[in-house]
């Protein structure tokens, strides 16, 4: 396979001080070509969303601004974040580099009011900073689009708590998110997050425990049909002691459509007392769905509870024997009980739209 | 005419090692207005008897009819089945999480009355007699939120399973060891409902261990399954003495 690269040569960013560009150029293209970043699009094509990284990009829509407890800033970023990885996500990097500003959104306290952020093309990164004891409510939308990408970075501080619904339910021809947080001492992170499969989806989520007893959660409900197709790896990390993630994604993958979920969970040295918990179900229905599904653990600590679980299943047949001794059809069986697995996964201020676009309409409420 | 008339029904559950006899030519005819009890011992087939009227998977009819009222049911689906009129309580009900009691009991009533021709309920009256069947078999409303059996105690999906007979109100119901599980409050409870629902038009085969049932739910008639076939039939009597002698003397 010919070697990953980026499109443009870089420019050395303000925030990367003490390195050159071609440093830096290298750095990206090692850990590109890494055995364990080609793993992560074995089964998706990294060229349309590399080729990408660095197009224009714009200020993505947003609402609830005015409102206490929230700055927010159209600049250049002046230092490193906390939460960047090259090695983990190098993609991600370049297209911080690239990019010449960013949306910089600091909350001081708690927001009243739940701050919008809408996608309709390719947006400049977004950078959430919350300040120690802040909180928000963050709505996340992707419209349809061509081709697009947004990448989000987050860093919560010390009991922070954030609460992030996303939809990401129109089509689109290639789209690329990329969710990076790092969550400092006693800080509380949910992410509902909701998607449908389209010609080329792909949802990068990398979640850092960078504090004791942190907590993030992660709940998704994914649809994938027809052609198309959706990509997951989601990566967590934990570096410090007593912290505990909890992820829990559905996907329903039919009629030839296919389906990704790489879930990785890096338990650090000396961080004791982790708890992390991952369960992946996916349900195939009708004819040639493809489903890959990819557990990794790398724990480094005695002392931890981990479970990490992927099913690949069809429909229970004794739960469809039930509804059916009820005297439902099947189609209608099936049905309930194929929304009644992504229902499960589907909550928070942006489940609504999320019901409706993944499910329909609900036989009854 | 008979309600229910099983003759010489023989049936087999598919096992690795292949079919495997179970109904060994059984025979039973309810009429309108009755309540069959039937006991015997355990893996004497009655489960299976309840499972092949009602056409779950996994089970071979190898000879012999079934027929509700004029119907035959053995070639028919189970959704068919219920469409006509049949209704089983689960031994063992089954959980569904994500879907809610409200939409499954729902989506059962639209279903039974596209069947038989008739409107579908208007969903505020339907959702208020809902709440109302559950209360009336002290189930908290708020259960019909939950999705299906989940996280229901034992005690609470069999009152389930009543709430939705008396909703439903088949022609003939069949109880799979309703009673089994129940604490003597919920006994009384659930014999309520069932007494509720009968009436000179339908028909109950109740499937228990237990002679105490009986007593909140009289039967007309009492059989003994043992080995796929009844080897005694009596009237209520027959409970008492068997709870007395146990089913040796009978095999
Ligand atoms: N799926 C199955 N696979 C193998 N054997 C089965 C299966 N279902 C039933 N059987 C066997 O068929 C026989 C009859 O079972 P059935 O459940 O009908 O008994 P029962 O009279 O209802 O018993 P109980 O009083 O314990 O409920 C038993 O020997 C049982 O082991
Ligand atoms: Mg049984």
């Amino acid at each position: 396979m010919a070697d990953l690269s980026l499109p443009k040569t870089i420019d050395a960013p303000i925030w990367l001080e003490g390195e050159t560009a071609d440093q830096i150029s290298d750095r990206l293209h090692q850990a590109l070509n890494s055995s364990a970043h080609r793993e992560r699009w074995k089964y998706t094509k990294a060229d349309g969303i590399l080729a990408n990284v660095a197009a224009p990009s714009i200020a993505p829509f947003l609402d609830s601004t005015e409102q206490a407890g929230l700055e927010i800033t159209l600049g250049q970023l002046d230092h490193a974040l906390p939460g960047i990885d090259f090695q983990q996500g190098p993609e991600a990097s370049a297209r911080l580099c690239y990019a010449d500003q960013a949306v910089i959104i600091d909350v001081t306290q708690h927001a009243p009011e739940p701050l919008r952020i809408h996608h309709r093309d390719s947006t400049l990164p977004v950078i959430i900073r919350l300040a120690a004891n802040s909180s928000l409510t963050m709505l996340e939308i992707a419209d349809s689009s061509d081709a697009m990408q947004q990448s989000i970075w987050i860093d919560l501080g010390e009991n922070a708590q954030l609460h992030h619904s996303r939809n990401a339910l129109d089509p689109c021809e290639n789209h690329w998110q990329y969710l990076n947080v790092r969550l400092q001492q006693g800080a509380n992170y949910r992410l509902n997050n909701h998607v449908a499969g389209s010609k080329l989806r792909r949802q990068d989520i990398h979640l850092i425990l960078d504090g004791q007893g942190s907590e993030a959660t992660l709940v998704s409900a994914g649809r994938v049909r027809r052609k198309d197709a959706l990509d997951q790896q989601v990566t967590v990390e934990h570096r410090q002691p007593r912290g505990s993630s909890k992820q829990t994604v559905h996907n329903i993958v039919a009629d030839g459509g296919k389906c990704t979920f790489n879930g990785r969970i890096h338990i650090h040295e000396g961080a004791s007392g982790t708890d992390a918990q991952l369960s992946n179900k996916n349900l195939g229905m009708g004819d040639h769905a493809t489903i890959n599904t990819k557990p990794e653990l790398e724990i480094y600590t005695d002392d931890v509870s981990c479970s990490h679980g992927a099913t690949v299943g069809t429909i229970s047949q004794e739960a469809l024997f039930y509804l059916m001794s009820r005297g439902v059809s099947p189609d209608t069986a099936e049905a309930l009980l194929s929304q009644g697995f992504l229902r499960q996964c589907i909550d928070g201020p942006l489940a609504e739209e999320a019901l409706q676009s993944l499910i329909g309409k609900a036989v009854a409420s | 005419m008979s309600l229910l008339s099983v003759s010489n029904l023989h049936a087999s559950v598919v096992t690795d090692e292949g079919p495997q006899p179970i109904l060994k030519g059984l025979t039973l005819q309810v009429n309108p207005g009755e309540v069959h009890a039937i006991m015997g011992p355990n893996g004497s087939g009655k489960s299976t008897l309840a499972n092949v009227l009602s056409g779950r998977p996994g089970y071979t009819v190898d000879g012999g009819t079934a027929v509700l009222g004029n119907d035959p049911l053995l070639e028919l689906e189970p959704f068919e089945r219920a469409q006509l009129g049949l209704f089983l309580a689960f031994q063992y009900p089954v959980e569904i999480p994500g879907v809610s009691n409200m939409e499954f009991l729902k989506a059962s009533m639209d279903s039974l009355a596209r069947a038989r021709g008739e409107e579908q309920p208007n969903t505020a009256t339907f959702m208020k007699r809902v709440r109302e069947l559950a209360s009336s078999l002290d189930l908290d409303p708020a259960f019909l939120k939950r999705g299906v059996n989940e996280g229901f105690s034992g005690g609470e999906k069999k009152r389930n399973e009543i709430m939705q007979l008396l909703l439903l109100d088949p022609k003939l119901a069949v109880l799979d060891e309703t009673d089994s599980g129940l604490d003597i409050d919920a006994l009384q409870t659930v014999a309520e409902g069932v007494n509720r629902y009968r009436s000179s038009d339908n028909g109950v085969i109740l499937i228990t261990h237990y002679q105490r049932l009986l007593d909140y739910i009289v039967p007309d008639f009492v059989h003994v399954l043992s080995n796929g076939s009844i080897v005694q039939s009596g009237d209520k009597s027959l409970a008492l003495e068997l709870e007395a002698k146990g089913y040796a003397w009978l095999t």
